[in-house]
């Protein structure tokens, strides 16, 4: 009896290994593109805020601007032109754009879009929060007007989808008013734009399933993929076995560095984006001891960014870290020179701590690390080891990502020290810095800092009002310099994100700079990709 | 009223308590743990304005009975809510994925029954050979290691080094099966689609042994244990005097009272599946509603929160009432005492 399991066993096993293949196979001509995020991908655009979010957006809508690539800025996209007087911004819409539904796009699209946004209040609407009216002129132009000069506000239009109006009317779910739920319930799982991939299915807890938009206005290349399976919540473990068997094609920025080293190893391109992130770590500035610069500069120079760098690196040539300059990334308008990266200095930082006014042996400072993120514990223990380097006690201690952004909205509960990434989320630099540093913007996530300088907050009020990119850089590099002399943060390195991929896709935003979107998530614009099978 | 309808009624009645308890509990504790739901939803970018408004929408600015009483309106017009994490009606969400996982769950429970109860017997029936020693050490293992560890190397042995089962999702990307039941196993018979059937079995193969696996080792190390027992009682000794054939006394006089506590271990692990199957699902993107209900508590998706948690005591409940059921159907003394009181 015990003989006939054993043959069972066997002969199942062998039946599967010749039915898996057949099983498994997909026998198509079209290619497709699977590729993964952790969280999952938002539909709605106006309630796009995460990197999923992001990617779906710039692959199924379109906005007015589009990133430059291999250089910060925008360029024309839905608007094919604008003027502004700084305060009134009209642009020339495109005449040959349809809506997947076959509706022509126009300047009512536009309006509606805004509206629809600024009524809903989610996602990214607040960097919209200067504009006071949108008005269409004609078919082929629309207005904003801004309440107040405000540079940023052509890059904000990134965050801009604009959706079909007319479709969107067709489909609205119960709620009060003419505009009901402004579609909401419907485009929570169905797509009203123009761009280059069409949805054909989302299920949020596995998958959103794109195909390509023939008619898209500037065309989709041949070698484009069909189909994109954007898969969501997929293990570390999982991906890695799935890009292994060829079953896989783009990782998720969330692989642990060892994790992309082995698949690297075995044959696997590392993909990277970078440009507009940074990794801070802030410290508190209305309590002891960082209220005094000199501690603050103590501790910043006694950071070993080099260590950090390392610990984030995937391979000899590849990291996901690189040194930082300053507060802003290499790459975005006013980053201070790659000649200045910042460097451990150990004899200055206990120069600078004799100078503070606490005694080192009465500070116990504490150092929290987010638990959703498991890398800032190695990042707050290679803190402690610097700290006690120049006779700093610390403690490190774990918040959860909900308590942490509670707790950072009072400044006596806000820890000594915060670890955040942070990135600009339409490329310019205002995005990354006002929120972070202005006075007026203390107290949250992104500015656990409290720090209140007036210096800084000219520099970056100018950031926002003149209108000449030179001028607006100078005034972030001077910001940039003035918070190095105050030292809120340790600009621990510029984030690079790391991407593991098969070789059966091409991404040249990700392997050539010059190719490379000046915002991230937009490298994934599917169809600058191409298949090689 | 014949017992068992008594006994299913008392049940009944019990259940639904505990359930009404369970809610009130679960509505109090997703309420009270640190982090603000509607700063979660909106993630970090949102302003402060952003997230006062979605608190009010979501009536979190109301003091918590009457969150409560509000709730208990909407569940009894079949409403739980928008999830704040798939932004669909909760209602929805636990209808696309609660099959998923009920089927891992009974093709786990039927390995389970299939695999773990004729090894207890085998080993019963072998003890203190190496048969039985053999079974011993593959339970010990099964019970020992947790459903998640089983699953990454079921993955790495079966998936990595020998590419024989598929590692993600429930079908291939190939198939195209229109939602009936749900049971993709069902649906593509009702399709009429053989080949999607054999692949939807294909990739339902792994996770389902890797949850199994503790419950195989439970059920055969219960069975064995019993039915050991029940081999040294007296009227077994008689039967085996009288000269009955082993097999007739295995299976009339010593499986059927081992029977008992197997199944009610059984039954627990089963209802337990349903809550634990969520690194089982998390390691083979299985898309269920254990899976879900994690994201919704990291997310602290309140509405979400509390249907996952009421759907998942409910079929706890059922799956507990039916096996009270079977053990009343095969023990006579739990239908006597149901019939004396």
């Amino acid at each position: 009896m015990i003989y006939k399991g054993k043959m069972s066993f066997a002969a199942l096993l062998l039946a599967g290994a010749a039915f898996a293949p057949w099983l498994v196979s997909t026998a198509s001509a079209e290619t497709v593109l699977r590729v993964d995020e952790v969280a999952v991908g938002e539909l709605d655009p106006a309630k796009a805020s995460d990197y999923a979010d992001s990617v779906l957006m710039f692959n199924v809508y379109d906005t007015l601007v589009l990133a430059n690539q291999g250089a910060p800025g925008v360029q024309p996209h839905l608007a094919e032109s604008w003027e502004t007087d700084g305060k009134t911004y009209t642009f020339k819409l495109r005449s040959d754009v349809k809506f997947q539904s076959g509706n022509p796009l126009t300047a009512e699209d536009v309006v509606f879009s805004f509206d629809r946004m600024k009524a809903i209040g989610q996602g990214l609407s607040y960097l919209f929060t200067q504009v006071e009216k949108v008005e269409a002129l004609d078919a082929q132009t629309v207005k904003f007007s801004l309440s107040t000069d405000y540079s940023p506000f052509i890059s904000a239009l990134l965050r801009l989808p604009i959706v079909d109006k007319k479709l969107v009317m067709e489909n609205l779910g119960a709620g009060d008013g003419d505009m009901k739920d402004w579609g909401q319930g419907w485009l929570s799982t169905h797509a009203a734009g123009s761009g280059a991939y069409k949805v054909v299915s989302h299920n949020p807890q596995e998958e959103t399933v794109m195909g390509k938009n023939a008619d898209y206005f500037l065309g989709v290349p041949a070698k484009a993929p069909d189909t994109v399976r954007y898969r969501y919540g997929l293990e570390a473990a999982t991906v890695r076995t799935l890009i292994a068997r060829g079953e896989h094609d783009i990782s998720s920025q969330w692989l642990p560095p060892e994790v992309l080293k082995s698949l690297a190893g075995e044959g696997a391109q590392l993909l990277t984006e970078s440009g507009a992130a940074g990794f801070y770590i802030k410290m508190n500035t209305t309590k002891a001891p960082f209220d005094d610069v000199n501690c603050r500069l103590a501790v910043s120079k006694a950071f070993d960014y080099a260590a950090a760098t390392k610990i984030v690196a995937v391979t000899d040539t590849v990291s996901q870290g690189v040194p930082a300059t300053g507060a802003l990334p290499q790459g975005v308008l006013g980053a201070l020179p790659a000649s200045e990266v910042i460097k451990r200095d150990l004899e200055g930082a206990k120069a600078d701590l004799a100078k503070c006014k606490y005694k080192p042996e009465d500070i116990n400072i504490e150092l929290s690390w987010i638990g959703e993120v498991p890398l800032e514990e190695r990042f707050a223990l290679l803190m402690q080891a610097n700290f006690a380097e120049i006779g700093l006690k610390s403690e490190v201690k774990k918040f959860p990502w909900a308590l942490f952004a509670e707790q950072v909205t009072k400044p006596e509960n806000t820890p000594n020290i915060s670890q955040i990434f942070v990135n600009a989320v339409t490329g310019d630099p205002d995005t990354l810095l006002y929120g972070m540093y202005h006075s007026s913007a203390a107290g949250t996530w992104q500015s656990p800092e409290y720090l209140k300088d007036a210096k800084v907050d000219e520099l970056l009020d100018k950031g926002r009002t003149v209108t000449a990119p030179e001028e607006r850089a100078a005034a972030y590099a001077e910001a940039g310099e003035r918070l190095k002399e105050l030292a809120p943060t340790i600009f621990a390195y510029d984030q690079i994100s790391v991407f593991a991929g098969s070789n059966r896709v091409k991404v040249p935003m990700m392997t050539d700079p010059s190719k490379a979107f000046s915002l991230i998530g937009m490298n994934f614009t599917f169809r600058l990709m191409e298949m090689n099978e | 009223m014949p017992a068992v309808l008594r006994l299913l009624a008392k049940r009944l009645v019990t259940s639904l308590i505990v359930l009404i308890g369970v809610s009130m509990l679960i509505f109090a504790i997703a309420r009270v743990i640190p982090g603000d739901p509607a700063r979660i939803a909106l993630g970090p970018n949102a302003t402060a304005e952003q997230v006062a408004a979605l608190r009010e929408r979501l009536h979190l600015d109301q003091p918590l009975v009457t969150q409560y009483a509000n709730f208990v309106a909407d569940l009894s017009r079949g409403d739980l809510g928008i999830s704040l994490y798939t932004n669909r009606p909760v209602m929805q969400d636990i209808a696309d994925f609660l099959p998923a996982t009920l089927e891992l769950v009974f093709a786990a429970g039927i390995l389970m029954v299939l695999i773990g109860l004729p090894l207890g017997i085998l080993s019963a029936r072998y003890r203190d050979t190496w048969i039985d020693n053999l079974v011993r050490l593959v339970t010990l293992l099964g019970v020992s290691a947790p459903a998640f560890v089983w699953a990454v190397i079921l993955m790495l042995l079966f998936a990595y080094f020998v590419p024989l089962f598929p590692i993600a999702g429930r079908i291939s990307d190939s198939f195209a099966i229109p939602s009936v039941t749900g049971f993709l196993l069902v649906d593509t018979l009702l399709a009429g689609n053989g080949r999607a059937f054999l692949d939807a079995a294909w990739h339902i193969v792994l996770p389902a042994f890797a949850l199994a696996l503790s419950g195989i080792g439970q059920a055969a190390r219960l069975t064995r244990s019993n039915m050991v027992e029940t081999y040294s009682k007296p009227y077994i000794e008689m039967a085996q005097s009288y000269g009955f054939p082993e097999k007739r006394i295995a299976r009339r006089y010593a499986f059927r009272p081992s029977l008992i506590p197997s199944l009610t271990i059984i039954g627990l692990d089963f209802a337990a599946m349903l809550g634990n199957a969520f690194l089982v699902e998390a390691v083979f993107a299985w898309p269920g509603l254990s899976r879900y209900g994690v994201a919704v508590i990291l997310r602290k998706d309140l509405n979400a929160i509390v249907g996952t948690v009421l759907i998942i005591s409910a079929m706890f409940l059922i799956i507990n009432v039916i096996v009270d059921l079977l053990i009343a159907y095969i023990n006579p003394r739990i239908r006597y005492s149901q019939r004396q009181s």
